[in-house]
């Protein structure tokens, strides 16, 4: 006989687990209170002097600004091709379908790094290259898996006489889509947009390759902090990264609940 | 409401799926402002004929009419067709009012004029008191009444009821039947009914329309489907029905005799069957009586009581007889002419207009 009550075993390693998550972000609290100059733990005193200067320089600013723009836009790409692409494989229903969801899967399958130098070689022939446009459109297509699975989910549990209904009392397809297909799945695809818009926020790998000086994102501005000075400033960035997203994912979860009651 | 029925008529309706045949060369005609019902066991194809008649389902062949016109390539939106689907099928998403007023929104009509119609169409089903509510914050029996709303309110030509009741308990079945049928009588319109249940069938519809294995086996007034089946499947489906099988021994005008064993039988029928072939009587279990001592009938049987039962208004007993097997047959508890027990012997006795020759199409 099972226990419903998880042994010790599984309880230690789950916290195991969570600590081991946990930790590397934790020390970057601490790190981006540091009084020192340096990228360190602090010695004497907490100091909130690195937020302060991230939020007085323009380089910081400036890279939120525009990854936050980015990441807008290609959440909106992404919704947009992810939902219909959902709705589409989900309404026709063939084996066909099948694949094309499959291969909508793709970006999350291959890794990023051979993703980012195929975009490289066709950005260059397309002047796409260092281009807010070019990284809007990586991150909104590589952000659609996202949304399809998400939108993919909530559709499965879609009841299809609703929309036989809808269409039965006279309703066209974009009159079906719109009022009843939508609202239903609206919590899927707010949780596949906040999920691409997460990807786009902090992605990194493609961004190295396909801009350089005129797109710098907030996690390349962090990236070369680290590769040139150790500023602190750059964990006192990566809190707020931190803080962001995990709020981003606490919207999700609210969402989630409302949905569920 | 105006009281506009309109006519539907199937023409060699079938419908294949790969080798399976759900659907198999159904030709029906439901008049103006007719209540026919379909009905048959489960997986007998009526859910896939009323699918053809809304337009979600495309015949493999066939045709289907409105009014004499072909609407068989209509799609559903452009059919015009209320329906109250199996499980209701109500958004909830939406408040009551806001289902009810859905296929008005769709049509672009004016708030005032919609909010009129809604209104009307909740009181219709005595549902005015529940218009903000959502539908999960109501029973059964109330959804169900709002999808009647939603599916009468745009006036549409034709209401579709897939099993409409069969989600319900008993009695809010029955009362709600009840409701269906005042409904129908008040506003005219043309409605084609699904169920596999035979007492609704009987008690709500003009005609009834018998199918089994996807094929039409008879149709007709329900009083005329009980009366006289065809079948032995439709007297077994409809109500409950004894059969006695025997060789035909004589045949008379209006009439004939089949004898099994050592028992004879007389029969009305209109159609005389040659002399020495095999034939099936159906027997309604009502329609026999116990004869008292020196009692006679046209029909007489004697066997003993094998079990009984008692139903409250009435008793079922079932008797061994040494030439028919076991028969079924009822009577009222009230004054009963005897106390049942079992092993009792009992003569049973019945006019030849009780019994119908129906075709054996069940071996
Ligand atoms: N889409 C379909 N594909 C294959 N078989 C189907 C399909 N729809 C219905 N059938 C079959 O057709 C038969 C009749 O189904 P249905 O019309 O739903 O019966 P009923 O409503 O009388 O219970 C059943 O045997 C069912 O399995
Ligand atoms: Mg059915």
């Amino acid at each position: 006989m099972m226990s419903h009550q998880p042994g010790l075993f599984a309880r230690g390693s789950a916290w195991v687990v969570a600590l081991y998550l946990l930790l590397p972000i934790s020390i970057i609290l601490p790190v981006s209170m540091t009084d020192q100059r340096f990228l360190s733990l602090p010695r004497e005193a907490l100091s909130l002097q690195h937020y302060v200067t991230v939020f007085g320089s323009p380089e910081w600013l400036a890279s939120i600004w525009q990854s936050f723009q980015i990441a807008v836009v290609s959440t909106a790409i992404a919704v947009v091709a992810g939902t219909l692409c959902a709705i589409g494989c989900w309404r026709l229903a063939s084996r066909a379908t099948n694949l094309v969801r499959a291969l909508m899967l793709l970006p999350i399958i291959i890794p990023s790094i051979v993703y980012a130098v195929g975009l490289y070689r066709y950005f260059a022939g397309l002047d796409l290259l260092d281009r807010f446009m070019g990284v809007v459109l990586a991150h909104g297509v590589t952000g659609i898996p996202y949304v399809v699975i998400t939108v993919s989910t909530a559709l499965a549990a879609f009841d299809p006489r609703l929309e036989q209904a809808a269409r039965g009392m006279g309703a066209s397809l974009m009159q079906t889509l719109r009022w009843v297909i939508l609202p239903r799945i609206t919590p899927g695809i707010l949780s596949g947009a906040i999920f691409a818009f997460i990807h786009s926020w902090d992605e990194l790998v493609i961004v190295l390759f396909i801009a350089s000086r005129d797109v710098f994102t907030l996690p390349r501005r962090i990236w070369d902090g680290i590769n040139e000075n150790l500023d602190p400033a750059m964990a006192a960035v990566a809190v707020l990264l931190v803080v962001f997203t995990t709020g981003l994912l606490l919207l999700d979860l609210a969402l989630r609940r409302r949905r569920a009651e | 409401m105006s009281a506009a029925g309109h006519s539907l008529a199937l023409r060699g309706l079938s419908k294949r799926y790969g080798s399976f045949t759900a659907v198999a060369d159904v030709s029906l005609d439901v008049g103006q402002g007719e209540f026919l019902t379909l009905l048959g066991p489960s997986g007998s194809g009526k859910t896939t004929i009323l699918m053809c008649i809304a337009g979600f389902v495309a015949p493999s062949e066939g045709a289907i009419l409105l009014d004499g016109q072909d609407i068989t390539p209509l799609p559903p939106e452009r059919r015009d067709f209320g329906m109250v689907f199996q499980g209701y099928a109500l958004f909830p998403h939406m408040t009551v009012a806001e289902n009810v007023a859905f296929p008005l929104r769709v049509r672009k009509m004016g708030t005032a004029e919609r909010e009129a119609k809604v209104r009307a169409a909740l009181d219709l089903v005595q549902l005015s008191a529940f218009g903000e509510r959502l539908p999960r914050q109501l029973s059964g029996g109330q959804q169900q009444r709002v999808a009647l709303a939603r599916a009468l309110v745009f006036e549409p030509a034709l209401l579709l009821l897939d099993e409409p009741l069969s989600a319900l308990d008993k009695k809010l079945r029955a009362e709600l039947q009840d409701e269906l049928k005042a409904l129908h009588r008040r506003i005219g319109r043309t409605f084609v009914n699904v169920t596999h249940d035979q007492e609704e069938a009987l008690s709500l519809s003009d005609r009834v329309a018998i199918l089994n294995h996807g094929k039409l086996i008879q149709q007709g007034a329900p009083a005329e489907l009980y009366e006289a089946p065809r079948t032995r499947f439709v007297a077994d489906f409809l109500g409950k029905s004894n059969f006695l099988a025997g060789t035909v021994q004589e045949v008379f005008a209006g009439g004939f005799a089949i004898g099994a064993g050592a028992t004879r039988v007389v029969t009305a029928s209109a159609e005389l069957p040659p002399l020495g072939s095999q034939a099936l009587l159906s027997l309604r279990p009502e329609k026999m009586a116990l004869l008292a001592e020196g009692e006679t009938a046209e029909n007489t049987v004697t066997g003993s009581i094998a079990s009984w039962s008692y139903l409250g208004a009435g008793y079922a007993l079932n008797v061994a007889t040494p030439d028919f097997g076991t028969l079924r047959i009822t009577l009222p508890s009230w004054n009963a002419p005897i106390a049942p027990r079992e092993g009792l012997p009992v003569r049973l006795g019945w006019s030849a207009t009780a019994s119908v020759p129906v075709l054996d199409d069940e071996p």
